[in-house]
Protein backbone atom coordinates (compact mmCIF):
# COMPACT_ATOMS: atom_id res chain seq x y z
CA UNK A 1 0.00 0.00 0.00
CA UNK A 2 1.15 3.55 -1.04
CA UNK A 3 -0.43 6.45 0.90
CA UNK A 4 0.78 10.14 -0.48
CA UNK A 5 -0.46 12.69 1.86
CA UNK A 6 -0.43 16.42 1.14
CA UNK A 7 3.07 15.56 -0.28
CA UNK A 8 4.08 19.41 -2.00
CA UNK A 9 7.46 19.69 -3.71
CA UNK A 10 8.53 23.42 -4.01
CA UNK A 11 11.92 24.19 -6.39
CA UNK A 12 13.46 27.29 -5.11
CA UNK A 13 12.48 30.09 -7.07
CA UNK A 14 9.54 28.23 -8.99
CA UNK A 15 6.33 27.47 -8.66
CA UNK A 16 5.18 24.54 -6.89
CA UNK A 17 5.82 21.08 -9.42
CA UNK A 18 3.53 19.48 -7.35
CA UNK A 19 0.93 21.07 -4.61
CA UNK A 20 -0.97 18.90 -1.77
CA UNK A 21 -1.00 15.98 -3.75
CA UNK A 22 -2.96 13.03 -2.12
CA UNK A 23 -4.22 9.64 -3.53
CA UNK A 24 -3.90 6.16 -1.97
CA UNK A 25 -2.61 2.73 -3.81
CA UNK A 26 -3.72 -0.70 -3.11
CA UNK A 27 -1.69 -3.65 -3.17
CA UNK A 28 -1.54 -5.20 -6.61
CA UNK A 29 -3.18 -2.36 -8.40
CA UNK A 30 -1.88 -0.64 -11.53
CA UNK A 31 -2.24 2.74 -11.85
CA UNK A 32 -1.08 5.04 -14.29
CA UNK A 33 -0.38 8.67 -13.43
CA UNK A 34 -0.80 11.29 -16.65
CA UNK A 35 -0.15 14.52 -17.18
CA UNK A 36 1.37 17.08 -19.69
CA UNK A 37 5.07 17.87 -19.06
CA UNK A 38 6.00 19.85 -16.47
CA UNK A 39 2.94 18.04 -14.53
CA UNK A 40 4.78 16.73 -12.06
CA UNK A 41 4.95 13.29 -12.90
CA UNK A 42 8.87 12.91 -12.90
CA UNK A 43 8.67 14.69 -9.42
CA UNK A 44 6.48 12.84 -7.82
CA UNK A 45 7.89 9.32 -9.38
CA UNK A 46 11.68 10.66 -7.61
CA UNK A 47 9.71 11.09 -4.73
CA UNK A 48 8.37 7.68 -4.90
CA UNK A 49 11.89 5.99 -5.38
CA UNK A 50 13.30 8.54 -2.32
CA UNK A 51 15.70 10.53 -5.29
CA UNK A 52 13.92 13.41 -3.63
CA UNK A 53 12.51 14.94 -0.46
CA UNK A 54 9.01 16.34 -0.73
CA UNK A 55 9.16 19.81 0.73
CA UNK A 56 6.11 18.50 2.80
CA UNK A 57 3.52 15.96 3.21
CA UNK A 58 4.34 12.13 3.94
CA UNK A 59 4.87 9.27 1.56
CA UNK A 60 3.48 6.13 3.41
CA UNK A 61 5.30 2.58 2.27
CA UNK A 62 2.74 -0.03 3.89
CA UNK A 63 3.48 1.19 7.36
CA UNK A 64 6.69 3.58 7.18
CA UNK A 65 6.62 7.19 6.16
CA UNK A 66 9.71 6.95 3.35
CA UNK A 67 10.48 10.77 4.39
CA UNK A 68 11.68 10.01 7.10
CA UNK A 69 14.16 7.27 6.02
CA UNK A 70 17.71 7.53 6.92
CA UNK A 71 20.62 6.67 4.42
CA UNK A 72 20.37 2.57 4.99
CA UNK A 73 16.89 2.67 4.74
CA UNK A 74 16.66 4.62 1.52
CA UNK A 75 19.38 2.36 -0.48
CA UNK A 76 16.98 -0.77 1.19
CA UNK A 77 13.77 1.21 0.09
CA UNK A 78 14.84 1.37 -3.48
CA UNK A 79 15.62 -2.41 -3.88
CA UNK A 80 11.86 -2.79 -2.16
CA UNK A 81 10.77 -0.72 -4.67
CA UNK A 82 12.04 -1.46 -9.21
CA UNK A 83 11.79 1.34 -11.27
CA UNK A 84 12.44 1.57 -15.00
CA UNK A 85 12.62 4.84 -17.16
CA UNK A 86 12.31 5.63 -20.38
CA UNK A 87 15.97 5.53 -21.52
CA UNK A 88 16.37 2.00 -19.90
CA UNK A 89 19.83 2.47 -18.21
CA UNK A 90 21.17 -0.74 -19.12
CA UNK A 91 25.15 -0.88 -18.36
CA UNK A 92 26.05 -1.22 -22.36
CA UNK A 93 29.37 -3.29 -21.29
CA UNK A 94 27.54 -6.23 -20.08
CA UNK A 95 25.05 -8.70 -21.31
CA UNK A 96 21.75 -9.29 -20.73
CA UNK A 97 22.16 -11.83 -18.15
CA UNK A 98 24.88 -9.48 -16.22
CA UNK A 99 22.65 -6.06 -16.58
CA UNK A 100 19.89 -8.15 -14.31
CA UNK A 101 22.56 -10.03 -12.17
CA UNK A 102 23.74 -6.32 -11.26
CA UNK A 103 20.56 -5.66 -9.22
CA UNK A 104 20.91 -8.92 -7.28
CA UNK A 105 24.33 -8.16 -6.45
CA UNK A 106 24.41 -4.85 -5.56
CA UNK A 107 21.62 -5.98 -3.00
CA UNK A 108 24.35 -8.72 -1.54
CA UNK A 109 23.02 -11.74 -3.46
CA UNK A 110 24.96 -14.83 -3.56
CA UNK A 111 26.07 -16.11 -7.20
CA UNK A 112 24.01 -19.66 -6.57
CA UNK A 113 20.93 -17.11 -5.86
CA UNK A 114 22.06 -15.28 -9.30
CA UNK A 115 22.00 -18.11 -11.14
CA UNK A 116 18.95 -19.56 -10.11
CA UNK A 117 16.82 -16.01 -9.97
CA UNK A 118 18.06 -14.60 -13.41
CA UNK A 119 16.77 -17.32 -15.89
CA UNK A 120 13.27 -17.28 -14.00
CA UNK A 121 12.38 -13.53 -14.24
CA UNK A 122 14.15 -13.34 -17.99
CA UNK A 123 11.84 -16.31 -18.72
CA UNK A 124 8.78 -14.47 -17.08
CA UNK A 125 9.92 -11.14 -19.35
CA UNK A 126 10.11 -13.31 -22.65
CA UNK A 127 13.75 -13.07 -22.79
CA UNK A 128 15.30 -16.36 -22.27
CA UNK A 129 17.98 -17.24 -25.43
CA UNK A 130 18.83 -13.59 -25.16
CA UNK A 131 21.09 -14.01 -21.83
CA UNK A 132 24.47 -13.62 -23.96
CA UNK A 133 23.18 -10.54 -26.04
CA UNK A 134 24.70 -7.00 -25.39
CA UNK A 135 22.22 -3.98 -25.34
CA UNK A 136 23.00 -2.84 -28.64
CA UNK A 137 22.41 -6.17 -30.09
CA UNK A 138 18.65 -5.78 -29.00
CA UNK A 139 15.86 -3.66 -30.17
CA UNK A 140 14.26 -0.50 -27.78
CA UNK A 141 11.18 -2.95 -26.98
CA UNK A 142 13.37 -5.85 -25.90
CA UNK A 143 16.16 -3.17 -24.08
CA UNK A 144 12.81 -1.73 -21.93
CA UNK A 145 12.52 -5.32 -20.63
CA UNK A 146 15.99 -6.62 -19.55
CA UNK A 147 15.22 -3.20 -17.50
CA UNK A 148 12.27 -4.43 -16.08
CA UNK A 149 13.59 -7.70 -15.25
CA UNK A 150 16.25 -5.84 -13.66
CA UNK A 151 13.94 -4.02 -11.89
CA UNK A 152 12.14 -7.60 -10.73
CA UNK A 153 14.97 -8.99 -10.02
CA UNK A 154 14.85 -8.62 -6.07
CA UNK A 155 10.76 -9.19 -6.05
CA UNK A 156 9.89 -5.88 -5.27
CA UNK A 157 6.19 -5.07 -4.13
CA UNK A 158 6.29 -2.41 -6.30
CA UNK A 159 7.19 -1.47 -9.56
CA UNK A 160 7.26 2.02 -10.86
CA UNK A 161 7.88 2.71 -14.87
CA UNK A 162 8.66 6.43 -16.02
CA UNK A 163 7.49 6.53 -19.47
CA UNK A 164 8.40 3.24 -20.12
CA UNK A 165 7.29 3.20 -23.98
CA UNK A 166 8.40 6.80 -25.10
CA UNK A 167 11.10 5.40 -26.57
CA UNK A 168 9.53 2.60 -28.24
CA UNK A 169 7.47 2.30 -31.71
CA UNK A 170 3.68 1.70 -30.51
CA UNK A 171 4.07 -2.04 -30.88
CA UNK A 172 7.27 -2.22 -28.91
CA UNK A 173 5.68 -0.63 -26.30
CA UNK A 174 2.54 -2.42 -26.21
CA UNK A 175 4.49 -5.42 -25.33
CA UNK A 176 6.36 -3.45 -22.68
CA UNK A 177 3.16 -2.62 -21.62
CA UNK A 178 1.63 -6.41 -21.25
CA UNK A 179 4.77 -7.29 -19.79
CA UNK A 180 3.92 -4.84 -16.51
CA UNK A 181 0.49 -5.98 -16.94
CA UNK A 182 1.41 -9.80 -16.90
CA UNK A 183 4.02 -9.01 -13.51
CA UNK A 184 0.61 -7.13 -11.75
CA UNK A 185 -1.40 -10.09 -12.46
CA UNK A 186 1.67 -12.09 -10.51
CA UNK A 187 0.86 -9.49 -7.96
CA UNK A 188 2.90 -6.66 -8.32
CA UNK A 189 1.78 -3.33 -7.95
CA UNK A 190 2.59 -1.14 -10.75
CA UNK A 191 2.59 2.66 -11.16
CA UNK A 192 2.93 4.04 -14.63
CA UNK A 193 3.41 7.27 -15.72
CA UNK A 194 3.27 7.98 -19.61
CA UNK A 195 1.47 9.73 -22.36
CA UNK A 196 1.16 7.26 -24.09
CA UNK A 197 -2.63 7.89 -25.25
CA UNK A 198 -2.97 4.92 -27.04
CA UNK A 199 -1.65 2.89 -23.57
CA UNK A 200 -3.76 4.63 -21.40
CA UNK A 201 -7.06 3.91 -23.54
CA UNK A 202 -6.24 0.30 -24.21
CA UNK A 203 -5.27 -0.63 -20.50
CA UNK A 204 -8.83 0.75 -19.23
CA UNK A 205 -7.12 0.92 -15.53
CA UNK A 206 -6.99 3.65 -12.70
CA UNK A 207 -5.32 6.67 -13.98
CA UNK A 208 -4.68 9.84 -11.94
CA UNK A 209 -4.33 12.81 -13.68
CA UNK A 210 -2.04 15.65 -13.08
CA UNK A 211 -1.98 19.30 -14.03
CA UNK A 212 0.21 21.93 -12.93
CA UNK A 213 1.43 19.88 -9.96
CA UNK A 214 -2.04 19.08 -9.07
CA UNK A 215 -4.62 16.29 -8.79
CA UNK A 216 -7.31 16.96 -11.14
CA UNK A 217 -8.41 13.88 -11.78
CA UNK A 218 -8.67 10.13 -10.29
CA UNK A 219 -10.95 7.74 -11.75
CA UNK A 220 -10.92 4.04 -12.03
CA UNK A 221 -10.85 2.66 -15.77
CA UNK A 222 -10.08 6.10 -17.14
CA UNK A 223 -9.26 7.19 -20.04
CA UNK A 224 -6.86 10.10 -21.58
CA UNK A 225 -8.11 13.02 -20.90
CA UNK A 226 -5.65 15.88 -19.59
CA UNK A 227 -8.37 18.18 -18.36
CA UNK A 228 -10.65 16.59 -17.01
CA UNK A 229 -12.23 17.36 -14.54
CA UNK B 1 26.86 -7.73 2.40
CA UNK B 2 29.92 -9.99 2.89
CA UNK B 3 29.63 -10.57 -0.99
CA UNK B 4 30.45 -6.56 -1.19
CA UNK B 5 34.46 -7.69 -0.35
CA UNK B 6 35.30 -9.92 -3.43
CA UNK B 7 32.64 -7.82 -5.54
CA UNK B 8 34.03 -4.88 -5.11
CA UNK B 9 38.09 -5.95 -4.89
CA UNK B 10 37.06 -7.43 -8.40
CA UNK B 11 35.62 -4.35 -9.86
CA UNK B 12 38.51 -2.23 -8.50
CA UNK B 13 40.94 -4.75 -10.42
CA UNK B 14 39.19 -4.22 -13.67
CA UNK B 15 38.79 -0.77 -13.28
CA UNK B 16 42.89 -0.75 -12.48
CA UNK B 17 43.86 -2.80 -15.47
CA UNK B 18 41.40 -0.69 -17.92
CA UNK B 19 42.55 2.16 -17.08
CA UNK B 20 45.95 1.65 -18.65
CA UNK B 21 48.56 4.51 -18.85
CA UNK B 22 46.85 5.77 -16.49
CA UNK B 23 47.61 3.61 -13.94
CA UNK B 24 51.15 3.05 -15.38
CA UNK B 25 51.34 7.50 -15.18
CA UNK B 26 49.88 7.06 -11.64
CA UNK B 27 51.88 4.64 -10.43
CA UNK B 28 55.28 6.48 -11.43
CA UNK B 29 54.46 9.28 -9.57
CA UNK B 30 53.88 7.88 -6.55
CA UNK B 31 56.89 5.58 -6.72
CA UNK B 32 58.82 8.13 -7.73
CA UNK B 33 57.37 9.84 -4.18
CA UNK B 34 58.15 6.81 -2.08
CA UNK B 35 61.77 6.98 -3.85
CA UNK B 36 62.57 9.83 -2.70
CA UNK B 37 61.18 9.61 0.97
CA UNK B 38 63.46 6.57 1.20
CA UNK B 39 66.53 8.02 0.05
CA UNK B 40 65.80 10.88 1.94
CA UNK B 41 65.11 8.61 5.15
CA UNK B 42 68.58 7.09 4.16
CA UNK B 43 70.43 9.67 4.19
CA UNK B 44 68.98 11.36 7.24
CA UNK B 45 69.88 7.78 9.00
CA UNK B 46 73.51 7.25 7.79
CA UNK B 47 73.91 11.11 8.30
CA UNK B 48 73.61 10.06 11.96
CA UNK B 49 75.69 7.27 11.86
CA UNK B 50 78.38 9.69 10.73
CA UNK B 51 77.62 11.96 13.44
CA UNK B 52 78.28 9.64 16.37
CA UNK B 53 80.99 7.97 14.89
CA UNK B 54 82.70 11.07 14.88
CA UNK B 55 81.06 11.81 17.82
CA UNK B 56 82.69 8.91 19.09
CA UNK B 57 86.12 9.73 17.72
CA UNK B 58 86.62 12.86 19.36
CA UNK B 59 87.46 13.68 23.36
CA UNK B 60 89.31 16.66 24.87
CA UNK B 61 93.25 15.99 25.81
CA UNK B 62 94.10 17.35 29.21
CA UNK B 63 98.16 17.66 28.96
CA UNK B 64 99.68 17.49 31.91
CA UNK B 65 103.37 19.16 32.27
CA UNK B 66 106.08 16.86 31.95
CA UNK B 67 106.98 16.58 35.63
CA UNK B 68 103.38 15.93 37.26
CA UNK B 69 103.32 12.68 39.05
CA UNK B 70 101.14 9.94 37.98
CA UNK B 71 99.58 10.10 41.44
CA UNK B 72 98.15 13.73 40.63
CA UNK B 73 96.92 12.78 37.01
CA UNK B 74 94.67 9.90 38.47
CA UNK B 75 93.46 12.16 41.04
CA UNK B 76 92.87 14.76 38.09
CA UNK B 77 91.25 11.93 36.40
CA UNK B 78 89.07 10.62 39.29
CA UNK B 79 87.29 14.41 39.40
CA UNK B 80 86.83 15.39 36.10
CA UNK B 81 85.06 11.66 35.88
CA UNK B 82 82.33 12.92 38.30
CA UNK B 83 81.30 15.97 36.27
CA UNK B 84 78.34 15.23 34.88
CA UNK B 85 78.44 16.01 31.33
CA UNK B 86 82.10 14.01 30.90
CA UNK B 87 81.04 10.04 29.69
CA UNK B 88 84.23 8.84 30.09
CA UNK B 89 88.05 9.64 30.55
CA UNK B 90 90.97 7.64 30.16
CA UNK B 91 94.63 7.80 31.21
CA UNK B 92 97.50 7.69 28.50
CA UNK B 93 100.99 7.66 30.58
CA UNK B 94 103.82 9.11 28.76
CA UNK B 95 105.20 5.73 28.09
CA UNK B 96 102.29 4.72 26.62
CA UNK B 97 101.85 7.64 24.66
CA UNK B 98 105.23 7.03 22.93
CA UNK B 99 104.55 3.17 22.31
CA UNK B 100 101.42 4.76 20.30
CA UNK B 101 103.35 7.26 18.70
CA UNK B 102 105.84 4.68 17.49
CA UNK B 103 102.93 2.07 16.36
CA UNK B 104 101.47 5.00 14.18
CA UNK B 105 104.27 6.11 12.78
CA UNK B 106 106.42 2.73 12.37
CA UNK B 107 106.45 4.02 8.38
CA UNK B 108 108.01 6.99 8.96
CA UNK B 109 111.50 6.89 9.50
CA UNK B 110 112.23 10.65 9.89
CA UNK B 111 110.15 10.61 12.72
CA UNK B 112 111.05 7.30 14.51
CA UNK B 113 114.95 9.40 13.57
CA UNK B 114 114.41 13.22 15.05
CA UNK B 115 112.78 10.60 18.02
CA UNK B 116 115.74 9.12 18.76
CA UNK B 117 117.63 12.28 18.43
CA UNK B 118 115.82 14.09 21.38
CA UNK B 119 116.75 10.81 23.44
CA UNK B 120 113.99 12.01 26.08
CA UNK B 121 110.52 11.13 26.09
CA UNK B 122 108.76 14.07 25.00
CA UNK B 123 105.52 13.31 25.41
CA UNK B 124 103.32 14.69 28.32
CA UNK B 125 101.02 12.47 30.53
CA UNK B 126 97.55 12.98 28.72
CA UNK B 127 93.92 12.29 30.19
CA UNK B 128 91.31 11.90 26.89
CA UNK B 129 88.11 13.53 28.31
CA UNK B 130 84.63 12.19 26.35
CA UNK B 131 81.50 14.19 26.45
CA UNK B 132 78.08 12.99 26.21
CA UNK B 133 77.25 15.88 24.26
CA UNK B 134 79.72 17.59 21.26
CA UNK B 135 78.30 20.93 22.84
CA UNK B 136 79.56 20.46 26.68
CA UNK B 137 82.85 20.46 25.35
CA UNK B 138 83.54 24.26 25.78
CA UNK B 139 81.95 23.85 29.16
CA UNK B 140 84.46 20.87 30.31
CA UNK B 141 87.16 22.34 28.88
CA UNK B 142 86.56 25.47 31.09
CA UNK B 143 86.17 23.56 34.13
CA UNK B 144 89.38 21.71 33.43
CA UNK B 145 91.27 24.77 33.51
CA UNK B 146 89.63 26.38 36.23
CA UNK B 147 90.04 23.33 38.39
CA UNK B 148 92.97 22.87 41.25
CA UNK B 149 94.15 20.98 38.56
CA UNK B 150 95.23 23.69 36.61
CA UNK B 151 98.83 23.95 38.24
CA UNK B 152 99.74 20.68 36.88
CA UNK B 153 97.94 21.34 33.66
CA UNK B 154 99.87 22.46 29.95
CA UNK B 155 97.35 22.58 27.52
CA UNK B 156 93.88 21.76 27.15
CA UNK B 157 92.78 21.17 23.69
CA UNK B 158 89.16 20.33 22.65
CA UNK B 159 87.69 23.00 20.05
CA UNK B 160 89.84 21.93 16.62
CA UNK B 161 86.44 19.27 17.03
CA UNK B 162 83.86 20.88 18.80
CA UNK B 163 83.34 23.38 16.24
CA UNK B 164 83.27 20.79 13.13
CA UNK B 165 80.65 18.59 15.20
CA UNK B 166 78.35 21.69 15.92
CA UNK B 167 78.39 22.59 12.40
CA UNK B 168 77.90 19.01 10.86
CA UNK B 169 74.80 18.37 13.47
CA UNK B 170 73.59 21.83 11.93
CA UNK B 171 73.67 20.83 8.67
CA UNK B 172 72.38 17.56 9.07
CA UNK B 173 69.39 19.26 11.40
CA UNK B 174 68.77 21.37 8.32
CA UNK B 175 68.81 18.54 6.28
CA UNK B 176 66.25 16.68 7.90
CA UNK B 177 63.69 19.37 7.51
CA UNK B 178 64.58 20.12 4.00
CA UNK B 179 63.91 15.93 3.46
CA UNK B 180 60.64 16.56 5.72
CA UNK B 181 59.23 19.42 3.56
CA UNK B 182 60.18 17.54 0.52
CA UNK B 183 58.58 14.12 1.51
CA UNK B 184 55.48 16.11 2.23
CA UNK B 185 55.36 18.14 -0.94
CA UNK B 186 55.61 14.97 -3.08
CA UNK B 187 53.17 13.03 -0.62
CA UNK B 188 50.80 15.59 -1.49
CA UNK B 189 51.55 15.93 -5.23
CA UNK B 190 51.01 12.36 -4.68
CA UNK B 191 47.65 12.40 -3.36
CA UNK B 192 46.50 14.70 -6.05
CA UNK B 193 47.56 12.73 -8.63
CA UNK B 194 46.09 9.54 -7.49
CA UNK B 195 42.86 11.47 -7.04
CA UNK B 196 42.68 12.85 -10.22
CA UNK B 197 43.05 8.75 -11.46
CA UNK B 198 40.37 8.34 -9.68
CA UNK B 199 38.24 11.45 -10.39
CA UNK B 200 38.75 10.20 -14.26
CA UNK B 201 37.65 6.32 -13.34
CA UNK B 202 34.78 7.69 -11.49
CA UNK B 203 33.66 9.83 -14.41
CA UNK B 204 34.04 7.14 -17.06
CA UNK B 205 32.09 4.69 -14.39
CA UNK B 206 28.95 8.14 -14.01
CA UNK B 207 26.45 5.81 -15.76
CA UNK B 208 27.63 2.75 -13.63
CA UNK B 209 27.34 4.17 -10.55
CA UNK B 210 23.92 6.08 -11.73
CA UNK B 211 22.42 2.88 -12.06
CA UNK B 212 24.01 1.44 -8.48
CA UNK B 213 22.13 4.16 -7.22
CA UNK B 214 18.59 3.54 -8.85
CA UNK B 215 19.12 -0.13 -8.16
CA UNK B 216 19.61 0.67 -4.11
CA UNK B 217 23.38 0.26 -4.03
CA UNK B 218 25.09 2.22 -0.62
CA UNK B 219 27.38 4.59 -1.05
CA UNK B 220 29.78 2.20 0.20
CA UNK B 221 29.36 -0.37 -2.11
CA UNK B 222 29.82 2.41 -5.08
CA UNK B 223 32.54 3.53 -3.05
CA UNK B 224 34.60 0.57 -2.63
CA UNK B 225 35.30 -0.09 -6.19
CA UNK B 226 37.22 3.20 -6.40
CA UNK B 227 39.13 2.70 -2.99
CA UNK B 228 40.58 -0.64 -4.09
CA UNK B 229 41.70 0.84 -7.32
CA UNK B 230 43.51 3.98 -5.09
CA UNK B 231 45.12 1.07 -2.82
CA UNK B 232 45.95 -0.94 -6.39
CA UNK B 233 48.32 2.78 -6.98
CA UNK B 234 49.57 3.00 -3.84
CA UNK B 235 50.38 -1.01 -2.94
CA UNK B 236 51.99 -1.43 -6.24
CA UNK B 237 54.18 1.52 -6.10
CA UNK B 238 55.53 0.74 -2.94
CA UNK B 239 56.19 -2.78 -4.15
CA UNK B 240 58.04 -1.35 -6.78
CA UNK B 241 59.57 1.65 -4.71
CA UNK B 242 61.46 -0.44 -2.64
CA UNK B 243 63.77 -2.75 -4.41
CA UNK B 244 64.10 0.74 -6.67
CA UNK B 245 65.67 2.94 -3.28
CA UNK B 246 67.49 -0.54 -2.42
CA UNK B 247 69.50 -1.18 -5.14
CA UNK B 248 69.91 3.08 -6.01
CA UNK B 249 71.79 2.88 -2.76
CA UNK B 250 73.16 -0.45 -2.86
CA UNK B 251 74.72 0.18 -6.33
CA UNK B 252 74.25 3.63 -7.31
CA UNK B 253 74.89 6.22 -4.18
CA UNK B 254 77.80 3.92 -3.22
CA UNK B 255 79.69 3.33 -5.93
CA UNK B 256 82.64 5.62 -6.09
CA UNK B 257 82.77 5.72 -9.74
CA UNK B 258 79.57 6.84 -10.30
CA UNK B 259 80.24 10.40 -8.89
CA UNK B 260 76.89 10.92 -7.17
CA UNK B 261 77.26 12.93 -4.43
CA UNK B 262 75.02 12.54 -1.65
CA UNK B 263 75.13 15.31 0.70
CA UNK B 264 77.23 14.75 3.82
CA UNK B 265 76.98 11.07 3.79
CA UNK B 266 80.11 9.07 2.63
CA UNK B 267 78.94 5.30 1.35
CA UNK B 268 80.63 3.60 4.35
CA UNK B 269 77.53 5.02 6.50
CA UNK B 270 75.15 3.84 3.53
CA UNK B 271 76.31 0.79 3.87
CA UNK B 272 75.88 0.76 7.26
CA UNK B 273 72.59 1.57 7.17
CA UNK B 274 71.94 -0.60 4.26
CA UNK B 275 73.25 -3.35 6.07
CA UNK B 276 72.98 -2.98 9.97
CA UNK B 277 69.59 -0.98 9.81
CA UNK B 278 67.64 -1.76 6.51
CA UNK B 279 68.66 -5.43 6.54
CA UNK B 280 67.99 -6.10 10.19
CA UNK B 281 64.70 -4.54 10.07
CA UNK B 282 63.42 -5.32 6.78
CA UNK B 283 59.93 -7.14 8.17
CA UNK B 284 59.54 -3.75 9.90
CA UNK B 285 60.78 -0.79 6.84
CA UNK B 286 59.13 -3.27 4.28
CA UNK B 287 54.95 -3.74 5.80
CA UNK B 288 55.11 0.21 6.65
CA UNK B 289 56.43 1.60 3.39
CA UNK B 290 53.43 -0.88 1.86
CA UNK B 291 51.15 0.45 4.16
CA UNK B 292 51.56 4.06 3.72
CA UNK B 293 51.47 3.48 -0.19
CA UNK B 294 47.98 1.84 0.29
CA UNK B 295 47.27 4.82 2.52
CA UNK B 296 48.07 7.59 0.30
CA UNK B 297 45.71 5.45 -2.33
CA UNK B 298 42.82 5.02 0.04
CA UNK B 299 42.74 8.34 1.09
CA UNK B 300 42.72 10.01 -2.09
CA UNK B 301 40.32 7.88 -3.33
CA UNK B 302 38.26 8.66 -0.49
CA UNK B 303 39.18 12.57 -0.71
CA UNK B 304 38.02 12.10 -4.75
CA UNK B 305 34.61 10.29 -3.75
CA UNK B 306 33.72 12.27 -1.15
CA UNK B 307 31.87 14.93 -2.52
CA UNK B 308 30.61 12.98 -5.71
CA UNK B 309 28.54 10.36 -3.54
CA UNK B 310 27.21 12.91 -1.12
CA UNK B 311 23.42 12.63 -0.04
CA UNK B 312 21.53 10.15 -1.25
CA UNK B 313 18.46 11.95 -1.72
CA UNK B 314 17.77 15.82 -2.60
Amino acid sequence: MIECKNVSKIYLGDSPALENVSFRIEDKEFVSIIGASGAGKSTLIKILHAEERPTSGEIIFDEDDIVEYKKKQIFQHRRDVGVVFQDFKLLPKKNVFENVAFAMEVAGKTDAEIAEDVPKVLEIIGLEGLEDKYPHELSGGEQQRVAIARALINKPKVLIADEPTGNLDPESGWEVLESLLKINKYGTTVVLATHDREAIDRLNKRVIVLKDGKIISDKNNGKYDLDEK
Amino acid sequence: MRLNFPRTLKTGFKNFYRNGWLSVATISIITVTLFIINIQFAVVISDNLLLNDIKDRVSISVYFKPETTEQDVLLAKEDFGKYQEVASVEYISKEKALEDFKIENADNDIMLKSLEEIETNPFNPTLSVKAHEPRDYELIARAVNDSSYSEFIDTVNYDKYSKVINSLGDEIDANKQTGLALGITLAIIAILITFNSVRITMYAHSREIEIMRLVGASNNYIRMPFVWEGIFYGFISAVIAIPLSFVYLKFVAISEASGVALPISNSVYIKQFLENIFLQNAFKIVPAELGIGILLGAMSSIIAMGRYLGKPRK
